[in-house]
């Protein structure tokens, strides 16, 4: 019996790609003038890269038969991205208040931005693992 | 669950915008009413507002300055009123508050609408040129300002301040597109033939005007060689306005609209401007100020309170005024800048008076080429257009000195002056009782300077009318004439004390600091044979000798706190031996500051400012600081009472909980929240100097029924009301009128009654160092005797209805330029006599009980963690009792909690969930097993809640408590749809999970 991919794949795939540009944004944004004395939040860093795994090996077993216990990964990932997303909006609102009212200032608005994309790829990244979540890798 | 931490973390700020409330009070009491002891002078919102207006309009009677009056060209005429040509785009599109920061809040249909210039003349009956209105009105777009800020774009329609890294482009329409925009514009002057031109220059916060050309638009070729100077398109302007004089037989007015000193020479000397005014930023209701003055309905009679240089560029102070990195700065740390105020004590008229009055004594080559407009020698009238404290009037007035005494036992001067109004139309005046001080050899070996003449105190009269007289008697405080010796022995056994050199001091009385200084001069026997500006007059001017140098009468302060040396570290060549050389007066040219740049901390030096300086460790016995008692009191069982050693707030405070004190401390930003343990209510924070703008006036106000005998209803026309309307605080230092200051904060105090809004950061009383600071507008003057009076007593109006007035920013936040990590270097003796000098009288006389730090460094300690500063002089020698917020830092590292609650700070301006886990992921020090060892840390942790608590208990944010009030917590209906969509979303994942299940069973069956 032949297995096609189906659009399980892709979302996955696409998901994973968000997940990670998101988290690389986030640990560049740790590194910016105005947010580094902030540090690394493990809870950022460790949910986002978690998520990341969940959706990997989510589509390398979906390639090799998805078998039942793999059903919870998307599941996983969508709720690790969802709490990475929130924290990295958290550690990092105080910063954009004080940025666009008190600092204002062409790096900290860049530092700012920064982080704003960052912020929005996470959850871009969680939408699309929440969608994906509901479409198999593979079909018979 | 993801709304669930964001709405603990922000939740006044949800309340606030959705006008919910997540507390109430409870409380057994059956008649609450008796619990407010407040009173407001007003019984409804529509007297309230009004009484805001009315005083917005007569901060500017009396705060607006007439600079010249040739020809008595003003007051106006009843039919000049009706031939106005208003000229330039900012008489249609004025300043009347910074671009950020005491902004003004523009108010609509309320009881006080809000009114730029030309509706106030409209108001005031004056007819303007509709021609020339519809001119301005067709190049508004030209007009604009856009500043990107994400998510929206912030328009002005103004002239603009340029960033801190920014340069200032002119917006004043050319010539050729006026006559583009109306060929017969001038002519329509013929029937509108009183011209009035206002050229204005904006405030801001994180605002900076950047000295000379380098912070002018270039690309503009506008031939204009300072922000602060005039552009050709603005010299234009009036030369058009002067020609056109010629023909229609008219006057031409300069209204100076802005807050940083201009440099005007050019239309002082004009002989076609018959008069200049200089209005400041006139808030919400100034302008009817202003058009009463225009038609001398009111009678000028505000003073300078800054220099108006010939070129602001040349200043001492502007030498060091900019961003000079660190060569090793470090982000990390908010390593970024230093600023080295190597002028030492001479800023504003202190340097200009000094210099020219070394320059008629020959003394300290005062006349030297450095720092001259001409490059090749030093002469006041090349570099002073306006003195400090000039000020005309419609009148004249005559002052005699009758009679001076010194009584050093009591640290006071008496002087008792009678003001006589000589004139023909009633006006009010201005006493001002100069100081010059005796500058001995003594202070040249020990490297104390003296400023030739400097402000001691200063009153004004009630309006007399033509032939009155007052007798007006000061009695000024000696603690401010005293200079600061950093090498003077002390009662405390070590070095540092404010000392009186043996001498001859003279008392003089004078129109603004220069004819003070003439006179002095003049009393030494000098006239304009040797140089002077103008011949002195001795008459006003009393002496007193003494004998020999007096280093004990001012060795305690008021509290009976011996001083010492507490800011030796501030000083640069503490950390970096002779590096820096200040000003002295006993040689102008070779101490003449260079610029202080590309500098390199040392090693020593960046180990403090990684901000790290203070190490929690196991220390004493932690179990002597008790938490978590139960006595059985409430805040309330001390309202009003005000001896902070009574036993009642020990035995209250040790109910309160570590984490309770941990918490609070960290996050004090935007409110300071409830404490059960000890029944604190939450206390609203506001902003700003031009009137407490943070909230509307309904926002938390009190409903009807609650007991409270101030409410508004949301069906009140003032609801919506904001009170961001008050002239800036230049205007208010200008009125040089201690009781309109003061009536400022009574006004406010009756605001915070009414509104529920207890907090007020409103007082900045920073100094203006240089002009060059665009934020100047939310500080007072150049001196800090003026401002540090004009302070006190707008602390005083509000505290008499509980409002916690704040001065602000504690200290040396008189730059906007990389001010978080920015590190200010100066002598002890310059901030003890310029910059803290400014605060003193709130906290000592006033009685302040709010204060706010600032971002900047002193020195390489952070502001908030530096000893000196803060334990030794604020909370020691001055006895501040209060609650002390930080400024709105946003960073861990930067804010340095620990530091800052071991210093005597009380808040964090942080936000966050109301738990231990949430303030120790931002301090990750910050935790119960760290502190709870160390007995120093809880120690100040105790103390600085005992402090905010003092401050809340005599503050109108204890209304309607009693010692059965508790708060309780209200779930609001944003709560019930948070819990409501976590049910729903529950209920569905749970479905799904069953769908799962069967799914799952099917496909295998």
């Amino acid at each position: 019996m032949s297995r096609k991919v189906s659009s399980g794949l892709f979302l996955t795939g696409l998901s994973a790609i968000l997940s990670i540009a998101g988290l690389i944004a986030y640990m560049v944004n740790t590194g910016t003038s105005y947010f580094a004395s902030l540090g690394v939040s493990p809870v950022v860093a460790g949910c986002a890269a978690a998520a990341v795994v969940c959706q990997v090996v989510y589509l390398a077993a979906g390639l090799k038969g998805q078998p039942v216990w793999a059903d919870i990964l998307p599941v996983a990932s969508s709720a690790l991205m969802m709490v990475a997303t929130i924290t990295f909006l958290s550690v990092r609102v105080a910063g954009i208040a004080s940025i666009m009212t008190f600092e204002s200032n062409a790096s900290n608005q860049a530092d700012m931005t920064g982080a704003i994309v960052g912020i929005a790829l996470c959850l871009v990244a969680t939408v699309f693992s929440m969608v994906a979540s509901f479409f198999d890798i593979t079909k018979e | 669950m993801a709304a669930s931490p964001i709405v603990e973390s922000y939740r006044t700020n949800i309340d606030s915008l959705l006008g919910t409330s997540s507390t109430k009070v409870v409380s057994d009491d059956e008649d609450s009413s008796e619990l407010y002891s407040y009173v407001s002078d007003y019984s409804s919102t529509t007297e309230l507002v009004q009484a805001i207006a009315d005083l917005g309009e007569q901060m500017s009677e009396e705060g607006t300055v007439l600079l010249k009056n040739e020809n008595n060209a003003l007051p106006l005429t009843a039919e000049e009123t009706q031939k106005i040509s208003l000229l330039g785009f900012s008489s249609y599109y004025p300043v009347m508050g910074g671009d950020m920061g005491s902004s003004l809040t523009e108010n609509e249909d309320t009881d006080a609408d809000t009114v730029d210039f030309v509706e106030a003349l409209a108001a005031k009956g004056f007819t303007i040129n509709s021609d020339l209105q519809a001119l301005y009105t067709s190049l508004e777009s030209t007009f604009v300002t856009e500043v990107e800020s994400w998510g929206s774009t912030i328009t002005y329609t103004h002239i603009t301040t340029p960033s801190t890294g920014g340069v200032f482009t002119s917006k004043e329409p050319s010539q050729e597109a006026m006559a583009a925009a109306d060929a017969d514009w001038q002519s329509s002057m013929d029937d509108y033939n009183v011209m009035i031109i206002t050229i204005a220059r904006s405030a801001s916060e994180n605002g900076t005007y950047l000295p000379g050309e380098d912070g002018v638009d270039s690309s503009q070729n506008l031939n204009q060689t300072d922000p602060l100077g005039l552009s050709d398109d603005e010299r234009d302007l009036i030369a058009a306005a002067v020609a056109a004089k010629e023909t229609n037989g008219g006057k031409v007015i300069v209204l100076l609209n802005n807050a940083s000193a201009m440099e005007i020479e050019e239309i002082a000397e004009n002989d076609g401007v018959d008069a200049i005014l200089q209005i400041g930023l006139p808030g919400g209701y100034g302008f009817y100020g202003v058009a009463d003055i225009l038609s001398g309905d009111a009678n000028p009679s505000g003073h300078l309170a800054d220099t108006y240089a010939v070129v602001n560029a040349n200043a001492p102070s502007a030498q060091n005024f900019g961003n000079y990195t660190w060569t090793n700065a470090n982000s990390d740390y908010s390593i970024n800048s230093a600023q080295v105020e190597a002028e030492g004590i001479y800023i504003g008229y202190k340097y200009y008076e000094t210099r020219y009055m070394d320059s008629v004594l020959g003394q300290g080559n005062a006349s030297a080429a450095v720092g001259s407009t001409d490059g090749v020698a030093w002469s006041y009238d090349n570099e002073v257009t306006y003195s400090f404290g000039y000020g005309l009037s419609y009148t004249t007035f005559e002052q005699t000195l009758d009679s001076l005494e010194v009584d050093l036992e009591n640290q006071t001067v008496t002087a008792t002056v009678t003001v006589t109004n000589t004139g023909d139309v009633a006006g009010k005046d201005v006493v001002q009782l100069y100081v010059s001080v005796p500058y001995t050899d003594y202070d040249i070996e020990n490297g104390v300077e003296k400023a030739g003449v400097q402000l001691l105190d200063y009153e004004k009269t009630a309006e007399l009318g033509a032939g009155e007289s007052e007798t007006v008697t000061i009695t000024a405080d000696m603690q401010d004439m005293v200079s600061w010796d950093s090498t003077s022995e002390n009662a405390a056994g070590t070095t540092g004390c404010y000392i009186l050199d043996a001498g001859t001091y003279y008392f003089t009385l004078g129109n603004g600091a220069h004819e003070a200084a003439n006179n002095v001069l003049a009393a030494q026997g000098c006239t304009v044979a040797d140089g002077m500006t103008e011949d002195g007059d001795t008459s006003l001017v009393a002496t007193w000798e003494l004998d020999e140098l007096d280093n004990t009468t001012f060795a305690y302060t008021k509290n009976g706190t011996a001083v010492e040396n507490q800011l030796e570290d501030m000083d640069l060549n503490y950390w970096m031996e002779g590096t820096v050389t200040y000003l002295s007066r006993s040689d102008w040219e070779g101490t003449f500051p260079i610029t202080y740049e590309n500098l390199t901390a040392t090693d020593e030096m960046l180990d403090v400012m990684d901000n790290d300086n203070y190490e929690i460790t196991a220390n004493g016995d932690a179990s002597s600081v008790i938490f978590g008692e139960d006595n059985g009191l409430t805040l309330a069982d001390l309202k009003g009472v005000t001896d902070i050693t009574d036993e009642s707030w020990t035995l209250l405070m040790n109910q309160i909980t570590l984490e309770d004190c941990m918490i609070r401390t960290g996050f004090g930003g935007t409110s300071t929240k409830s404490i059960d343990a000890i029944a604190s209510p939450e206390v609203i924070q506001n902003d700003g100097p031009n009137g407490i703008y943070s909230y509307t006036l309904g926002s938390y106000a009190s409903a009807e029924g609650s007991g409270d005998p101030y409410t508004v209803s949301e069906d009140d026309p003032n609801y919506n009301y904001k009170a961001g309307v008050m002239a800036n605080e230049t205007v208010i230092g200008q009125t040089f009128s201690k009781e309109l200051a003061q009536a400022y904060g009574e006004v406010m105090g009756n605001y915070s009654l009414w509104s529920n809004l207890t907090i007020w950061w409103g007082v900045g009383a920073n100094i203006h160092r240089s002009p060059y600071n665009a934020r100047n507008h939310e500080y007072y003057s150049e001196d800090s005797v003026l401002t540090a009076f004009q302070a006190a007593a707008t602390v005083t109006g509000a505290m008499e209805y509980g409002c916690l007035a704040a001065p602000k920013h504690f200290a040396y936040n008189d730059t906007e330029i990389n001010r978080s990590g920015m590190a200010v270097f100066a002598t002890e003796q310059a901030a003890r006599e310029n910059e803290l000098r400014c605060f003193q009288s709130a906290v000592e006389d006033a009685g302040c009980l709010a204060m706010m730090t600032a971002y900047n460094r002193i020195g390489c300690y952070t502001d908030n963690s530096h000893t000196g500063l803060l334990i030794g002089i604020l909370r020691e020698e001055w006895g501040f009792l209060g609650l002390m917020s930080e400024d709105f830092i946003q960073t861990a590292n930067y804010s340095v909690l620990k530091e800052a609650v071991i210093n005597g700070v009380t808040m964090s301006c942080n936000t966050g969930e109301s738990t231990m886990a949430a303030v120790s992921a931002m301090w990750d020090y910050w935790t119960v097993e760290n502190v709870s060892e160390d007995e120093t840390l809880l120690t100040a942790l105790k103390q600085a809640m005992t402090w905010q608590a003092y401050a809340i208990a005599n503050s109108n944010a204890m209304d309607g408590y009693s010692s059965t009030s508790r708060v309780v917590s209200v779930r609001t209906w944003y709560d019930n749809l948070i819990t409501c969509l976590q049910i729903g979303f529950g209920v569905l994942t749970a479905l799904c999970i069953l769908k799962y299940v069967l799914a799952l069973r099917k496909k295998n069956a």
